[in-house]
C-alpha cells in the first residue's frame, strides 16, 4: 500500500493505493493520525487505486471519523472501486461519513 | 522403556515394547501432505524401515542412519510401506541407498505393489500431485492370493541375503493377516487393511502398531482418494479396533502426526467410523475434482471474503453509533462479537497462499485443501445465532451457507440442492418485502419494556438491521399473478439477495426488479440505475453464475455507463 498526501482547497487529500489489510491498516491510520496531529482537520481519502478493503481497514476509517467530528471538520472518501464501494455500503459506513465520485465533487460540498 | 503411558520419542532409538531385543528409531513429522512419519526398526537379525516419506532429505536422513547401525552390525534391510501413496515414499527414488534390491528391499501390499511396478500416477496419487514416478522393483508382495494357503510357513530367500518365513492367517475380526519371521527375533505381523486405499496395511511389532493414514482416511480432501472404499474402511475400522481391544498394543504409530496411545486411538477410530457412514456415494477426487473444486474454493474464498468484512464492518458501525449514544459498555461488548482480527488474517493467509499457487502453477487440491482449512477455522470463528440478533440474520445465514457447502464440496459431495415449487411472483415477492421494511420497527422501539437491556437489544437491532432496500427507489413488477418453477428455494433467495446487494452496494438510486415468462423460461431482471460506484465490480460474477448454475438456470449480466442489469433465466416451470 502506498500513500501520498497533497493539499488542495485547504483539504488534506491522502490518496490510497494497494490493499487496506491487517498489514497495512496500521500504516494508513498512521498517515491520517500524523495529518490530524499536525492540524488538518479536513481530510479527504482519495481511494482510486485501493482495490480491498478488510474488516481491519473499515476500523481505521471509523477511529478516523470519531476524531473528526468538531465544528468545521471534514471527512470523507472518494472516487471508490465498486467492491470497496459495495462494503462501504452494505457495512452501514456511508451514513456515518459522506462518499464522493471524484476529488472536485468532495471539495465542491466543502 | 516405552510401554503404558510413556509416549516415543522423534530421531532417539529404544526399544520396542512387548519384542525382546527389538528398537526403534521414529521420526515423526509435523504434519503435511508432502511427507509422512518414518518408523526404522532393528532387531537382531533385520533393519526394516516403514515409510520412508516424500523427501528427499528425509530418505538421505534415514539412509545415514541404516548405514550407521550397518557399521556396527551388517543385516539385511526391507522398506516396509503401509500404503504406496505418493508421500509414504517418493522421497526413496532419489536415494542411492534405497535404489537396488541388493541393499533394500521393498515390502508392499500386493495391490500397491503391482501399482508401483508400472509406475501407475493414479494409486500412488503422483498424477493428483502433478508428479510422476519411476516404477519401483517389489521385492515382497505383502497378502497376495500367490500365498492362500492358511497357516503352513513359508520360506523366501531375497536379494539382499535374508530368508523369511511367511504364515498367512486372519484375525478373529476377518482382518487378512501375514507373519513374518525374520529370525529368531520378534515377529512382524502385517494385516490388510483397505479403505483408504486397496493395499493400506497395518505392521505390528510387539506392542507397537503402524497404522498408515487410516485416522484420515474420511477428512475432506482425502475421502474419495482413488482406490479409496468406504465399505472396505468401516470394516477394517471394526478389525484394528478389535485387535486393539485384544490388548498388548500400547501405542499407534500414524503414518502423519503423533504417536497415540492405545486408550486414544479407541476414541478416534469411533469417530472415524461414523464420518466415514456418512460418507456414501461420493465423488472420486481425482485431478479433474480437484481442478473443480479448487475453482470453487476460490469464487467461494472471495464470497466470503466480502460477506465477513460486510459483517464485521455492520458489527463495527453499531457500536460505532452505540458509543456516539454513551453506551461504551454495549459497543464494546458488540464489537466483541466477531473476532475481526482473526478472520482478517484467515483471510490474508488463504489469499497468500492463492497467489502464490498461481505464480508457480501449483497443484488444484492443495489449494482446494487450503480453503477447506481456512473455512473450518472461519466456522469456529463467529457465531452466526448471536450475530443475528443484531445484523441482518440473511448475512450470516448466507456466510454459514457458503462455507457449509464449500466443506460439502470438499468432502466428495454435490452441494445440497432441493428442489421445490415456487411461485416466483409470491416469493421474490416476500423477499424484497423483508428487504424494505426495518426489522425493528418505531412503534417497536416506543413500546418495549420499561427495562433497559430490552430497550437496549431492539436499539442495537434498529440500528444493526438497516433494510438493503429502504434507501433506493425499488419498483417491482410481475406479467403474471403467480409463476411457478421448481427451484431450490434458498438458492433463488441467496441469488436475488446477492444481486440486490451487489445493485445498492455500488450506488444504485433505482431498482427494479421484473418476472415474466420467456418461451417457456421464467425470467427474473433486476436493473438498477445511477450507480456511483467508479468502475465494474471486478470479483464475484463467477460465484453467481455457478449459485444460479447449481439451481439449473443461467445468468447473464449488462451494464450500461451508469445502469447495471442481471437477468436470470430459470427453466423448469410447472
Amino acid at each position: 500500500m502506498e500513500i501520498t498526501s497533497a493539499t488542495r482547497d485547504g483539504a488534506t487529500i491522502l490518496s490510497v493505493a494497494g490493499r487496506i489489510d491487517t498489514a497495512t491498516a496500521p500504516a494508513l491510520e498512521q498517515a491520517i493520525n500524523k495529518e490530524i496531529e499536525s492540524g488538518n482537520r479536513k481530510i479527504l481519502l482519495n481511494f482510486s487505486a485501493v482495490t480491498y478493503i478488510s474488516s481491519g481497514g473499515l476500523r481505521v476509517l471509523l477511529a478516523t471519523a470519531k476524531k473528526l467530528k468538531n465544528p468545521g471538520d471534514k471527512y470523507a472518501l472518494c472516487a471508490l472501486a465498486a467492491e470497496v464501494h459495495k462494503i462501504l455500503k452494505l457495512a452501514g459506513f456511508t451514513s456515518i461519513f459522506s462518499i464522493y465520485p471524484s476529488e472536485g465533487e468532495a471539495l465542491a460540498g466543502w | 522403556m516405552p510401554g503404558g503411558e510413556t509416549p516415543l520419542l522423534s530421531l532417539s532409538w529404544q526399544p520396542v515394547p512387548g519384542a525382546p531385543g527389538a528398537q526403534i528409531y521414529p521420526l515423526i513429522r509435523k504434519i503435511d501432505t508432502t511427507s509422512s512419519n518414518s518408523y526404522l526398526i532393528q532387531t537382531d537379525d533385520v533393519i526394516l524401515l516403514i515409510d520412508p516419506g516424500g523427501l528427499a532429505e528425509q530418505a538421505e536422513q534415514l539412509a545415514r542412519v541404516i548405514e550407521e547401525i550397518r557399521e556396527e552390525h551388517d543385516r539385511p534391510v526391507f522398506v516396509f510401506l503401509t500404503h504406496a501413496h505418493l508421500d509414504h515414499f517418493i522421497g526413496t527414488q532419489c536415494t542411492p541407498a534405497f535404489a537396488h534390491p541388493e541393499t533394500a528391499v521393498f515390502a508392499v501390499q500386493e495391490a500397491g505393489a503391482s501399482a508401483l511396478e508400472r509406475g501407475d500416477g493414479k494409486l500412488t496419487q503422483a498424477e493428483l500431485l502433478g508428479q510422476t514416478i519411476s516404477p519401483v522393483r517389489i521385492g515382497l508382495h505383502l497378502i497376495t492370493d500367490n500365498r492362500s494357503s492358511c497357516k503352513v510357513p513359508i520360506s523366501l530367500a531375497f536379494s539382499n541375503g535374508a530368508t523369511v518365513s511367511i504364515t498367512r492367517g486372519q484375525t478373529r475380526a476377518g482382518l487378512l493377516q501375514e507373519i513374518i519371521q525374520f529370525g529368531a527375533g520378534p515377529s512382524l505381523e502385517i494385516y490388510h487393511t483397505p479403505g483408504h486405499s486397496p493395499d493400506s496395511i497395518c505392521i505390528r511389532m510387539g506392542g507397537l502398531l503402524c497404522i498408515g493414514d487410516i485416522l484420515f482416511a474420511a477428512n475432506p480432501g482425502i475421502a474419495g482418494l482413488c482406490g479409496w472404499d468406504q465399505l472396505a474402511l468401516i470394516r477394517s475400522l471394526d478389525g484394528i479396533e478389535d485387535l486393539v481391544a485384544d490388548g498388548g498394543i500400547d501405542f499407534i504409530l500414524p503414518g502423519h502426526g503423533r504417536v497415540i496411545t492405545a486408550a486414544d486411538a479407541k476414541r478416534m477410530f469411533t469417530a472415524i467410523r461414523s464420518d466415514a457412514r456418512a460418507l456414501e456415494n461420493i465423488a472420486e477426487l481425482n485431478n479433474e475434482r480437484a481442478i473443480e473444486t479448487a475453482a470453487f474454493a476460490e469464487d467461494c474464498m472471495e464470497q466470503v471474503n466480502e460477506l465477513f468484512t460486510i459483517m464485521a464492518g455492520r458489527l463495527y458501525y453499531v457500536s460505532y453509533v452505540m458509543e456516539e449514544l454513551g453506551e461504551e459498555d454495549v459497543a464494546a461488548e458488540v464489537e466483541l462479537l466477531i473476532k475481526g482480527d482473526v478472520i482478517d488474517e484467515l483471510l490474508e493467509a488463504f489469499r497468500s497462499f492463492a497467489d502464490e499457487h498461481h505464480k508457480r502453477k501449483g497443484i488444484s487440491i492443495h489449494l482446494a485443501l487450503k480453503a477447506g482449512q481456512v473455512i473450518a477455522k472461519l466456522e469456529r470463528s463467529f457465531n452466526g445465532a448471536e450475530l443475528a440478533h443484531i445484523i441482518d440474520p440473511a448475512l450470516a445465514r448466507r456466510a454459514a451457507r457458503l462455507l457449509s457447502d464449500y466443506t460439502t464440496m470438499l468432502r466428495g459431495f454435490c452441494p445440497p440442492s432441493e428442489l421445490a415449487e415456487c411461485d416466483l411472483v409470491r416469493d421474490i415477492g416476500a423477499l424484497v418485502t423483508g428487504l424494505s421494511v426495518p426489522s425493528c420497527s418505531d412503534d417497536d422501539l416506543l413500546s418495549s419494556d420499561d427495562d433497559d437491556s430490552t430497550f437496549i437489544k431492539l436499539l442495537l437491532r434498529r440500528i444493526g438491521m438497516q433494510p438493503l432496500l429502504s434507501e433506493v427507489e425499488f419498483t417491482f413488477s410481475a406479467a403474471e399473478k403467480h409463476l411457478e418453477v421448481a427451484v431450490d428455494r434458498d438458492d433463488l433467495t441467496d441469488l436475488v439477495t446477492y444481486i440486490l446487494e451487489d445493485l445498492v452496494g455500488t450506488g444504485s438510486d433505482a431498482i427494479t426488479l421484473q418476472i415474466y415468462c420467456n418461451n417457456n423460461n421464467a425470467i427474473i431482471t433486476l436493473r438498477g440505475s445511477g450507480c456511483t460506484a467508479s468502475d465494474e465490480m471486478k470479483t464475484g460474477r463467477g460465484f453467481l453464475q455457478r449459485l444460479c448454475n447449481r439451481m439449473g438456470g443461467t445468468l447473464s449480466y449488462m451494464t450500461d455507463d451508469k445502469m447495471r442489469e442481471y437477468t436470470i433465466s430459470l427453466g423448469g416451470l410447472i
